[in-house]
């Protein structure tokens, strides 16, 4: 599956990257992360715990960066496991500066997914994964947001983070009128999330040095 | 005799405990301590297994026991072969894998779906392993340095077989007319409502394992899954009860969850069920259809069809242990109604990062029709030639019968066909869709209108009824009614009335008072099953002589007791009796206590009771015919096609029951329906199936089908003495040809060429719009 | 140790009390709790209709519910419909009709008809196959099924 699309960070990229420096402040960006944890500079681990309506489960997964050509791309390979299946993805991101101050990413992704998500979930995948993405970028934007202002405040950061099931209700609104037939294709509403939460993850990681 | 019931609309016995929820079907067995399996399977088409740990799941609460191939040891080995390579058949490679019961630890997964581990009670949980290139492309299977499924193997082939009749090199040379066509028939699974499912009990205190199996081949699952256990046939009992559709899948036999339950409820002396979900089904269980035919016809300019070379590739899925039945039929069909008197046929067969492929309605046969009829659809437009003309140019002459078609098939004996009459089929369908004046008249005036209509007529034969035997067992009762024992399951096949119906007309009872049980090997104990639409002609024919050997047994009876001779006496309504003189008569009740006394003495060499056991093996398979026409309208808009009309001529020698052979014609055609345009298997690179759910893989609904029309022949089979020959698949076999016959009609304007099935409104699109 | 829920539920007009698990099906609780093995289960994705039983006397699909969700309402499955003595007409008529086969769907054809059949006694084909376009069939390719309704309606005559 292609997963392809832009975003305009209301920030410079040096603060894109100095936000997810910090594995912790991510794990709170991001809803339902349990933990992320650093195994090298390229590699990180992660389990996400997602709730989406009624279904709620763990998901894991590794992330590894490669052919870094810092501060303006990078490649991501994510390896994500959880009981309704796997996925895969390579993804590649370019932040480009703007003129405003602004950063706009841009990127391009190939996402295989196999197991119980792949065989019944595939009405669910396309939206779902374009959802979450949207709104993973959206959340990490405002985190963003908070810090750059709590710093030219010089204040702490004042940042609340979308609950679980804020997240879970704004996915659910994409796919407006989409019947989930299946507890597969319910558990799809989670398991993609983790996935493309993590290509986001690594996104942004990439750019920590 | 008067034959009161074979021949009539009777209906069935067996509907009142199907109707009111009173009839047994596997999952409705509950048993005093009764565990649950799951299996867990893998999500990869093809991976290395690297370890499996099963410590969380072992100590979850409810869990009883967690079974690895660790667990299993010495015990763990790939199954049996169900059916033998066809050795009559000159230099068959066949390089047999068959299938294993678990993946192991330190080797592969092969197909998604393939079992790793077995759980007792609750949990799944997952296994590590590395992501490893998957199979999907049969030509790119047989490529060199392409992965291999079987690494020992060296190669993706699991077999060859070429076969030929005639000298196809020679008609060649002397043919006007070449056609060359690659054509392609996808994947299909049988969709039974029920899926599999099991209960099995071993008694350690009694020695004896019980199994209620969701099985068509009661008999063949307790001989070689007894023997897989290390016990003796006899401590192991087999029951198929109500069974909700077959369609072929549960022919199989020894599957990975039949060996690991048996083996787990020895292991654990507790009774356990296994009913698959639907996911697992369109996963683990069997399914058919995929294969690519390079095929080259050659023809004189008339039309005459000089000579045909097939040479197809077939996917086998991961493993093989079906052997080549499918492919077979594929060969033998392909030759159809008509007379090939030069035919090349060979076939590889690959393996691939898919599910077992084993017969489904249909078996092979559909390929090789599909084939055939676009041949002459493509050779009637080359030539100019009208559809139905160039089918009966080439159709073999009712007087050339018995036929020999020189190819061997499905039971490994050279194909003969028995009876027929082709070109009386091609007539009655023609005569029935009203060919002629849709296609002089309608058509042009549809077409005016703006409407896409079109007409298909397809013909086919249809191999049934193959060896090597069944067997039955007729005995009447102290209670004068009688009970017939067969080996053979029944999955809606109505054995409980045909077979009742043969019985009640040889024996003069009422076909209520006949009680049959199929399916049960503490029983009946010889035979091989239900497939290749045989019940009723190989079982039929055995319950036939069976009846009739205690029929003469009742008659040499009664014919002491009344004293009177046999040829006069008649059996009527249970009594035996002079004819002419009803008063002189006596009971069948009678007669059976009588033949089965309790006290006193008998005639040294006497067999106590009214019963026979008979068996029946044909020479070699009935062969069934028809043709089949459909006028469809297409919108090339929405891309949907409705069949406005269906119409079958079909042949299935003599009928016992007219009302279930209509319903099977009915359930075929709505099989073949799928197959033409709603059900196809989707599969992406890494050899996952993308739509394994009723939501995504479409079965025809009652607004999808037509209201099919049949019209019925009958050249009795001179291979049995009832004459009668198999009906089951016959719908299914023909319907996709006939569609794209009557889909490219329709679309005439467009000069479409469609040389695959099943299609689709999406398929359709792009034919349309060339892409 | 998860937790259970009391229910009360009438099932063809005999009252049940049971503990159960919020998660359990409906159609699991029907066949395996109380006994009732008429109505089966095809794909537990709530697609093939074969699990149909009535609730409050409108079909729905018990696997695509939970026993707790029927707590306190009436449940109608094929075995309140008739017995082998004494079949219902739409069971006669699907018996003359050789409208089932393997019978493994017949009893969620059964309970989607008989709403169906209160509200129109004299369905046209169109009707019918519209009514049964949600319950899946693969053995009798639907058309004595079409026809059994017919009869049905004959033998059940106009409402009064």
């Amino acid at each position: 599956m292609k997963l392809e699309g832009e975003y305009l960070f209301n920030g410079p990229r040096e603060e894109v990257w100095k936000l997810v420096r910090d594995p912790d402040v991510l794990a709170t960006a991001l809803p339902g992360t349990q933990s992320l944890n650093k195994i090298s500079d390229t590699e990180f681990e992660g389990v996400m715990h997602l709730k989406i309506g009624p279904m709620a489960g763990d998901f894991s997964g590794r992330l590894v960066v490669s052919d870094e050509v810092p501060p303006e791309s990078c490649t991501l390979t994510v390896d994500g496991k959880g009981a309704v299946g796997f996925g895969k993805g390579v993804g590649h991101v370019q932040l480009i500066a703007q003129a405003d101050g602004k950063t706009l990413a841009k990127y391009t992704g190939d996402l295989t997914v196999g197991g119980k998500l792949a065989s019944t979930g595939q009405r669910m995948i396309d939206t779902v994964s374009k959802s979450m993405v949207r709104q993973g970028l959206e959340a990490l934007d405002k985190a963003l947001q908070a810090r750059v202002a709590a710093q030219a405040e010089d204040r702490p950061v004042e940042y609340k983070p979308p609950t679980e099931t804020e997240f879970a209700g704004a996915v659910a609104k994409d796919v407006a009128g989409g019947v989930l037939s299946s507890p597969e294709a319910r558990m799809a509403l989670y398991v993609i999330p983790g996935i493309t939460v993590l290509v986001i993850l690594v996104l942004i990681l990439s750019r920590c040095r | 005799m008067t034959t009161k019931y074979v021949g009539q609309r009777v209906t069935r016995n067996e509907d009142p405990r199907l109707l009111t929820g009173q009839a047994l079907f596997v999952d409705d067995v509950d048993l005093p301590g009764m565990l649950h399996a799951a299996f867990l399977r893998s999500d990869y088409a093809h991976a290395r297994f690297k370890s499996i740990d099963a410590t969380a799941a072992r100590n979850r609460p409810g869990v009883v026991a967690v079974y690895t191939t660790e667990d299993m040891g010495a015990f763990w080995k790939p199954g049996p072969l169900l059916v033998p390579a066809p050795h009559s058949i000159k230099d068959v490679i066949f390089n047999q894998r068959t299938q294993i019961p678990m993946a192991r630890a330190g080797d592969k997964v092969r197909h998604v779906g393939e079992p790793m581990a077995v759980v007792i009670a609750e949990s799944r949980y997952i296994a590590e392993d590395a992501l490893v290139d998957a199979v999907v492309d049969l030509e790119k299977a047989l490529e060199p340095g392409a992965p291999l499924i079987h690494d020992e193997l060296g190669t993706n082939l699991a077999s060859y077989v070429r076969q030929e009749k005639g000298n196809y090199v020679q008609a060649r040379a002397q043919a006007d007319v070449v056609i060359q066509r690659r054509i392609v028939v996808d994947r299909g699974v049988a969709a039974a409502l029920e899926n599999r499912g099991y209960v099995v009990q071993w008694n350690a205190k009694e020695q004896e394992l019980t199994m209620w199996a969701t099985t068509q081949a009661p008999i063949a699952l307790r001989n070689l899954l007894s023997a897989t256990l290390g016990i003796s046939e006899n401590q192991m009992r087999v029951i198929a009860p109500f069974v909700g559709g077959g369609f072929g899948p549960k022919i199989m036999a020894c599957q990975p969850e039949e060996v690991l339950l048996g083996w787990a409820t020895m292991k654990l002396n507790r009774p356990i069920k296994y009913i698959e979900d639907r996911r697992d089904n369109f996963l683990a269980t069997t399914m058919e259809r995929s294969q690519i035919h390079d095929v080259e016809a050659v023809l004189t300019r008339d039309g005459r069809i000089l000579g045909l070379k097939d040479v197809f590739i077939h996917d086998t899925g991961a493993y093989n242990p079906y052997a080549l039945t499918v492919p077979l039929n594929t060969q033998t069909h392909t030759m159809g109604p008509y007379e090939i008197p030069n035919f090349h046929t060979e076939f590889k067969v690959v393996f691939t990062n898919r599910m077992i492929v084993t017969p489904v309605r249909g078996a092979g046969r559909p390929q090789g029709v599909f084939v055939m009829e676009r041949v002459m659809d493509l050779a009637a437009k080359e030539l100019g030639l009208d559809p139905v003309e160039i089918r009966r140019k080439n159709m073999i002459p009712a007087d050339a019968f018995p036929h020999e078609q020189g190819i061997i098939g499905q039971d490994f004996i050279p194909l003969v066909y028995d009876s027929g009459n082709y070109p009386a089929t091609l007539e009655k369908a023609k005569a029935m869709i009203g060919y002629d004046t849709f296609v002089k008249e309608e058509q042009p005036r549809l077409r005016a209108e703006g409407k896409h209509v079109g007409i298909g007529v397809a013909c086919f034969t249809e191999g049934t009824a193959v060896g090597p035997y069944e067997g039955a067992r007729v005995t009447v009762e102290s209670s004068g009614k009688v009970s017939l024992v067969t080996g053979v399951g029944t999955q809606g096949q109505g054995h409980f009335t045909s077979f009742a119906q043969i019985v009640a007309d040889q024996l003069g009872v009422d076909v209520r008072d006949v009680r049959v049980v199929t399916g049960d090997t503490a029983q009946f104990h010889w035979g091989t099953g239900t497939f290749a639409s045989r019940g009723i002609t190989v079982a039929g024919n055995a319950v036939n002589a069976a009846a009739a050997s205690v029929r003469t047994k009742i008659l040499k009876h009664a014919s002491k007791a009344l004293g009177a001779p046999e040829e006069e006496l008649e059996i009527v309504n249970g009594q035996v009796r002079v004819a002419d003189i009803p008063e002189k008569s006596i009971s069948l009740s009678e007669l059976a206590a009588r033949a089965n006394p309790m006290r006193g003495s008998v005639e040294p060499g006497t067999e106590p009771g009214l019963e026979s056991t008979q068996y029946f093996g044909p020479k070699y398979g009935a062969t069934a015919a028809g043709t089949v026409a459909m006028i469809v309208e297409v919108d090339p808009e929405t891309m949907m096609v409705e069949i406005k009309r269906y119409v079958i001529a079909h042949d299935c020698g003599t009928v016992i029951n007219p009302l279930i052979v209509d319903g099977q014609v009915h359930g075929g055609v709505s099989m073949g329906i799928g197959q033409s345009f709603y059900e196809k298997l989707i599969y992406d690179e890494n050899g996952q199936l993308l739509n394994a759910s009723f939501a995504d893989y479409l079965l025809p609904r009652s607004t999808d089908m037509p209201h099919v029309e049949i019209g019925h022949l009958c050249t009795p089979s001179t291979l049995n003495p009832m004459g009668s020959k198999g009906v089951g698949e016959a719908g299914a076999i023909p319907t996709p040809a006939c569609f794209v016959q009557a889909v490219e009609n329709a679309l005439a304007d467009y000069k479409l060429e469609i040389l695959e099935t099943p299609l689709s409104p999406n398929r359709l699109f792009e034919f349309l719009h060339g892409t | 140790m998860t937790k259970q829920f009391p229910i009360t539920v009438t099932v063809n007009g005999v009252r049940y009390e049971k503990t159960v698990e919020p998660r359990m099906l409906l159609v699991d609780f029907i066949r395996h709790e109380l006994g009732l093995t008429g109505t089966h289960v095809g794909c537990e994705h709530g697609v093939c209709g074969t699990c149909t039983v009535l609730l409050d006397g409108e079909p729905v699909r018990s696997c695509l519910m939970f026993a707790v969700q029927a707590n306190g309402h009436e449940v109608r499955t094929v075995e309140g419909l008739g017995t082998i003595d004494k079949l219902h007409p739409l069971q006669e008529a699907f018996r003359e009709a050789h409208a089932l086969q393997c019978g493994f769907c017949t009893p969620g054809f059964l309970m989607t008809l008989v709403p169906f059949l209160e509200e129109n006694r004299t369905p046209s084909e169109e009707e019918i196959r519209e009514a049964l376009a949600g319950n899946l069939c693969r053995c009798t390719g639907y058309q004595h099924i079409v026809e059994a309704v017919k009869l049905a309606s004959q033998k059940m005559g106009v409402k009064p």
